[in-house]
């Protein structure tokens, strides 16, 4: 007899902490045959918070040998070594051996762009104010190019905010390269019926011989507009060129849509999930959030997801309240970085930590072969502005997961003073993880062999 | 004077083969001579080799750099300085005002023979941007005659404080995006062109009684609050509706308005119900009426509207089945007169009383409806020779939609597709919906219609003038002048412009171009201190949501919002000079924002022009709640945010952000008044830093003088003292909000200090002096900053130092009409850099 591959029950689901998803689910779970170890997926997230979090200790948020550690502090320990929780990070200490804890790295590419715009490279390391002014490709996407094709969706970029922000207030963590921003998603009803309902109740021929005609008209539409570039000066064209692009990235994804259309879809009954939680619901829509990419690695829709989960510069979204919402502090979640009012900072910090160690628990809660999920997903969360003062050094970070691809966990690792390497060496580590072969990103000088277990 | 004579100057030098070897040599000279000598001994110390504050290091420019457009900044920058003697800064050694001026004269001179040759080319900046979303949404509805919500399905346009957005930087384009403006095209013309079979008509009535009386309001009556179950504050539910197409509704209501009081705003919204303990159900208001008449003289009054606007929630799945969607009409109560839910005396208020409301949808009298006609055209072409006709549809409806003539090869292209899709098993109104929903994703309907070897710049100009007034596409009468070739005609366009502004149309650009330049949106966001600021806004009475503010009605910040707004429409309409922006004799408010300033004599909703007296402490931008709230924290206000705005949005002044590594300050955003540090102490540790001082000694006084203007933009002269506990309302202590008001006054004790010097400036005590200030020393200042504003939101890019004559040609022209709004922007129509005429 052979194994389901995602063996968990309903009621485990229900059990799954949240509410938002919790799902009649999954016949998921019944086309999916056991896949042999070695094609098993390999995913990762990266996922973002903003304003940086509360690190009281010294200057550059380190921490002073002298004192003892604070307890509100993001880091959870003051000492390089095993992890032990503080009051901010115990969310995460049932996760004792899958997370790790990064100090000292960052993007020498945003060190001077400012806390509030440095969120831009977080996933792509560009040195937007030298060579890449208009940014350069993110992780998850070098990933996509690689290996993409193996699911339905390539990536799946994801975000509070919505759209792509502007040059120094990105509302998306990834770039498809060069000036290419991708919009994030940000309303979970949409973000859920391109994973699960993309053919609108459409018969499947009707899908497929719909599709084949897109490619024909698109092709005529390509022409369409190149009689239009022909005409332009030097600086047009190149503007339009974006637009041409458009059209044959569409091009493609017919046809890889058409090729999809002969696998099945997995079905996702919707009762029972709001998908129409809205911003004014912090706890609901930010699990709803991660729920998507939860189902979306589970269904193996796609492998790579980014989630922003609130940008630099929030002030005119619903996400500058969360603070209120939560916690009834009277000022906006920007606030917070600036006055680091003890109260507050840490418990803010603590809210966040508690709607991502559900997202790791819905990982580790869902078998996958001999382990579960979070042994084969990678999930990055960390911020480029790290603490109060519009600092762009020593960011945040935590990866967890992973555990058969590679990674050790249980550390916090510091990489002060002369142990300095860049952040961008992390990333080279996991790609290498998710099968990417990749000796180099941005300015990487090398892999990250502290996180790798042997 | 001086500026015709510089002209004559390097004309000579140009026209002269000589010339060019002298003037470079002389220029060397000069620079060796005179400019180093100055730099070395005024500037270099702070930007030079050693130190370079602000990243500027003067010892690496030359007298060549005026050749590179990278140093043209520099130079501007330097020039500017320099004349404001804003450096060397004034605690430092001065220059002799002749060698300033000589400094000046010579920047000026280098700038004019570099430009001179080259000042029509802006190689660097593509003419080639997407419409913004506004444009698109709008573009759509004059192109298909009615009003479809396309924006919210659109990934949001970038924006950035005090910059307008609809630049070719900003206007990206991906695949994502189209896929957008796909589903939204297929959606415009499914509503678009309709069925030949006139389609059902849904009906739905309802009545109410006015039962209960004896318990407050009766069952047939909407109250501001205490509204009763089932009464019409409960809505009309609609079961049945159809999915396009235009719908009415016909209430019959009456007002029941107690003494004093002559009209009720009565707001009709269709949606999800509203009453539900919830934030999140939605909704779209349908149209506003004022009621005037009473119970003896009930009258019915008419709503129309777009049914796809509107908000259905999805039917529930009940044994496998799914039901019907619904919606609710739910009509709103919107008197306010500013003491919001203050008190519990419902029967005081103005009620509506509505009988019966009448849904019906769609209307089906004339059908084929108006919008169909103008695209399926009705011809006997369409019988006899069926390819010529679907030819002759796509050649009008490209046409408009491209913003001019479709060329014969692009209509032959889209017949192709036409062809493409007539394989499947189509209606021909589907086939049309589906090939023109393809129109409107080409390049040519999407990006701003340039003119090239095809196209006539009459019609790049008539889209230029509709997308800078409208934000829209142009309408016949442009496209018309176009056609004729008439639109380089000044008369014309001064026609035009005017005409174009008078139009509802142009109210769009005065809400986008109002709120990008002065950067308003932070407004809406900023969270009030409730404990502070009890009744400035609704907030639920009880319940699980008691305390959050209330949702589905506008708020006192919409009004602000519509107010500054309002007040710059009101400049540009009635032609006002650019004084007004600082200071003005009149204010554009309503009742709630008439109560909240404390202006007497003011009833309704609709806001409109209110002459002030001189006493009000109002008048001008600087005092309207949405600045000195959108740059407050909430809780106090913020002098650091207010003098960013002050120098951006007024004076011009590109203010840096907070460079990376400098220590943040504790500000004077706390969580409660009694914690916020006094300003005095504020910049006394500005003061203690040179880092922060360098920047912030320039910055901050500005902010100074706003200090009167408390965190929701009401004039307060006095503070508690520091250390005071500030109790919150309480009904049951206070009774009402004017027993409130009262007990917060008894608190004021302390008078606020709002005293500061301005750098390289007099001393002010106050907004009034600060104006004073403005109007008499910085008014050219503000009207450049402003001319150049509408300048770059009418071109859609960011002005560069390439643009500095043209810029000037335009202020000379406008400062001897006194800067007047209006004749401004018929100035910048006329200009040059505006129609874009290259010179051959």
């Amino acid at each position: 007899m052979t194994q389901k591959s995602w063996n968990l029950s309903r009621r485990e689901l229900l059990k799954g902490g949240g509410v938002a998803l919790a799902l009649p689910f999954l016949n998921a779970m019944s086309w999916a045959k056991e896949v042999s170890p070695v094609k098993r997926p390999k995913r990762m997230l990266v996922s973002y918070f903003a304003y940086g979090s509360y690190m009281p200790n010294g200057a550059n948020g380190l921490p002073q040998q002298k004192k003892s550690h604070h307890e509100w502090s993001w880091w959870p320990c003051q000492n390089p070594g095993p992890l032990k929780f503080n009051k901010s990070s115990a969310p995460f200490e049932p996760f004792k051996n899958e997370v790790t804890y990064l100090q000292g790295l960052d993007h020498a590419g945003g060190w001077a762009m400012g806390g509030h715009s440095s969120g831009d490279v977080f996933a792509t390391g560009a040195d937007m104010t030298g060579l890449e002014k208009t940014n350069n490709i993110s992780i998850d996407q070098v990933a996509a190019k690689v290996h993409g094709h193996k699911t339905r969706h390539a990536s799946l970029v994801l975000g509070t905010e919505g759209g792509t922000g502007s040059y120094g207030s990105s509302k998306t963590l990834s770039h498809r390269g060069p000036g290419r921003p991708i919009p994030s998603m940000h309303k979970p009803q949409e973000i859920f019926n391109r994973l699960f309902n993309p053919y609108a109740g459409k018969k499947i021929e009707d899908v497929r011989q719909g599709l084949k005609r897109d490619a024909s008209i698109l092709d005529l539409l390509l022409d369409h507009s190149k009689s239009m570039k022909k005409r332009l000066g030097l600086e047009d064209k190149k503007k339009l060129e974006e637009y041409l692009e458009s059209i044959r990235s569409i091009e493609q994804r017919v046809e890889r849509t058409s090729k999809w259309t002969h696998k099945p879809l997995p079905k996702i009954d919707t009762k029972g999930i709001n998908l129409e939680v809205t911003h004014k619901d912090p706890k609901e829509y930010i699990r709803c959030m991660y729920d998507l990419v939860y189902l979306a690695f589970l269904t193996d829709s796609t492998r790579y997801a980014s989630l922003m989960l609130e940008s630099e510069q929030s002030s005119d979204s619903e996400m500058w309240n969360y603070a209120t919402y939560v916690l009834g502090y009277k000022g906006s979640t920007h606030d917070i970085a600036h006055k680091r009012p003890v109260d507050f900072s840490g418990q803010w910090d603590r809210w966040r930590a508690e709607q991502h160690a559900y997202f790791l628990k819905r990982l580790k809660d869902t078998q996958e072969g001999d382990g579960h999920l979070l042994d084969h997903t990678l999930v990055l969360w960390g911020s480029a502005h790290p603490h109060a003062s519009h600092s762009t050094k020593n960011y945040p970070i935590q990866i967890a997961g992973g555990s058969q691809l590679g990674l050790k966990h249980g550390k916090l690792h510091s990489f002060e003073g002369n142990k300095k390497v860049p952040l961008a060496n992390l990333f080279v580590s996991m790609l290498n993880a998710v099968d990417v072969p990749v000796e180099k990103f941005a300015d990487s000088t090398g892999s990250m062999s502290e996180i790798l277990s042997g | 004077m001086v500026l015709r004579l510089l002209v004559l100057f390097s004309f000579i030098f140009l026209l002269t083969p000589m010339g060019g070897a002298f003037e470079s040599d002389s220029n060397s000279q000069n620079f060796k001579n005179q400019i180093q000598p100055f730099f070395n001994s005024y500037c270099l110390h702070c930007h030079g080799p050693k130190k370079s504050k602000a990243k500027i290091k003067l010892h690496l420019l030359s007298e060549s750099d005026f050749s590179k457009e990278q140093n043209l900044k520099t130079w501007e920058k330097l020039l500017e300085v320099l004349k404001s003697k804003e450096m060397p800064p004034e605690d430092e050694r001065q220059p002799r005002q002749q060698d300033r001026a000589d400094i000046a004269h010579w920047i000026e001179n280098e700038f004019q023979s570099s430009l001179k040759g080259n000042s029509q080319k802006h190689s660097s900046e593509p003419t080639v941007r997407r419409l913004t979303n506004i444009e698109y949404e709008n573009t759509i509805r004059d192109l298909l005659g009615f009003r479809l919500k396309l924006i919210e399905n659109l990934p949001k346009d970038p924006q950035k404080p005090y910059r307008f957005n609809n630049t070719a930087e900003f206007m990206l384009m991906g695949p994502e995006q189209i896929d957008r403006y796909l589903e939204n095209a297929r959606r415009a013309l499914a509503s678009a062109i309709v069925d030949p079979d006139k389609p059902e008509v849904h009906r739905t009535r309802r009545d109410w009684k006015p039962h209960n009386l004896d318990r407050g309001l009766g069952l047939d009556e909407v109250g501001v609050w205490g509204n009763r179950r089932h009464s019409p504050h409960w809505g009309m539910g609609l079961k049945s509706f159809p999915k396009t197409g235009e719908f009415r509704i016909r209430i019959q209501a009456s007002a029941i308005l107690p003494p004093g009081i002559t009209e009720l705003p009565l707001r009709l919204v269709m949606g999800y119900s509203l009453n539900i303990n919830s934030s999140t159900q939605r909704m779209e208001p349908v149209g506003t009426v004022q009621l005037r008449n009473t119970l003896d003289q009930p009258r019915v009054y008419e709503f129309r509207g777009r049914i796809e606007n509107f908000p259905a929630k999805p039917g529930k799945i009940v044994n496998g089945r799914r039901q019907a969607d619904t919606m609710v009409v739910t009509p709103q109560n919107l008197y306010d007169d500013g003491t919001l839910n203050d008190g519990q005396r419902p029967l005081e208020m103005p009620r509506a009383v509505i009988q019966w409301m009448e849904f019906e949808a769609p209307l089906v009298q004339n059908w084929p409806p108006e919008h169909h006609k103008r695209i399926l055209f009705e011809s006997s072409l369409r019988q006899e020779n069926p390819e010529a006709y679907v030819q002759e549809v796509f050649r009008r409806f490209m046409s408009r939609a491209y913003r001019r003539p479709a060329t014969e090869n692009e209509v032959s292209k889209f017949f192709k597709i036409y062809q493409l899709i007539s394989e499947s098993e189509l209606t021909f109104e589907e086939v049309m919906r589906e090939t023109l929903a393809m129109v409107l994703i080409s390049p040519q309907f999407l990006y701003h219609t340039v003119q090239d070897e095809q196209v006539s710049p009459h019609y790049e100009i008539a889209s230029k003038l509709s997308y800078f007034l409208w934000a829209s596409m142009p309408d016949e009468e442009l496209m018309k002048l176009a056609e004729e070739q008439k639109l380089l005609d000044n008369k014309i366009i001064d026609q035009q412009v005017r005409r174009l502004l008078k139009d509802s149309r142009s109210n769009s650009f005065v809400k986008i171009f109002t709120s990008q330049w002065l950067s308003l949106t932070k407004l809406k966001t900023v969270p009030i201190n409730k404990d502070l600021f009890p009744r400035f806004l609704y907030y639920v009475p009880r319940g699980e949501r008691a305390g959050t503010e209330e949702p589905y009605r506008p708020t006192i910040r919409d009004y602000m919002f519509e107010e500054t707004v309002g007040f710059i429409s009101e400049l540009i309409r009635e032609n006002e000079t650019v004084s007004n922006l600082v200071d003005s004799n009149f204010a554009y408010l309503n009742q709630p924002l008439a109560a909240h300033y404390g202006v007497q004599g003011i009833e309704g909703n609709q806001l409109r022009r209110v002459p002030l007296n001189p006493e009000s402490n109002l008048g001008g931008l600087l005092t309207q709640g949405s600045i000195l709230i959108g740059n407050g924290t909430g809780t106090a206000p913020h002098p650091i945010y207010r003098a960013v705005w002050l120098r951006e949005a007024i004076l011009g002044d590109e203010v840096p952000p907070p460079p990376a590594e400098v220590p943040a300050l504790t500000d004077s955003a706390g969580e409660s008044a009694e914690k916020a540090l006094t300003i005095k102490d504020l910049l006394a540790k500005h003061r203690e830093d040179e880092s922060c001082n360098d920047c912030h000694a320039r910055l901050d006084p500005w902010g100074i003088p706003f200090e009167r203007y408390n965190a929701i933009g009401k004039y307060q002269p006095m503070v508690p003292k520091e250390g005071t506990r500030v109790r919150g309302f309480d009904k049951k202590t206070h009774q009402s909000l004017i027993g409130y008001q009262a007990y917060l006054q008894s608190l004021n004790t302390i008078s606020i200090q709002a005293d500061a010097r301005l750098p390289n400036g007099p001393r002010v005590e106050g907004m009034r002096d600060l104006k004073n200030y403005l109007l008499k020393n910085r008014k050219e200042d503000i009207a450049k900053n402003v001319l150049k504003r509408f300048l770059g939101y009418g071109l859609g890019r960011e002005l560069t130092v390439k643009d500095r004559f043209q810029v000037q040609t335009i202020f000379e022209r406008s400062k001897a009409e006194d800067f007047k709004l209006k004749d401004m922007i018929i100035a910048i129509c006329q200009s040059k850099i505006f129609t874009g005429v290259k010179s051959k």
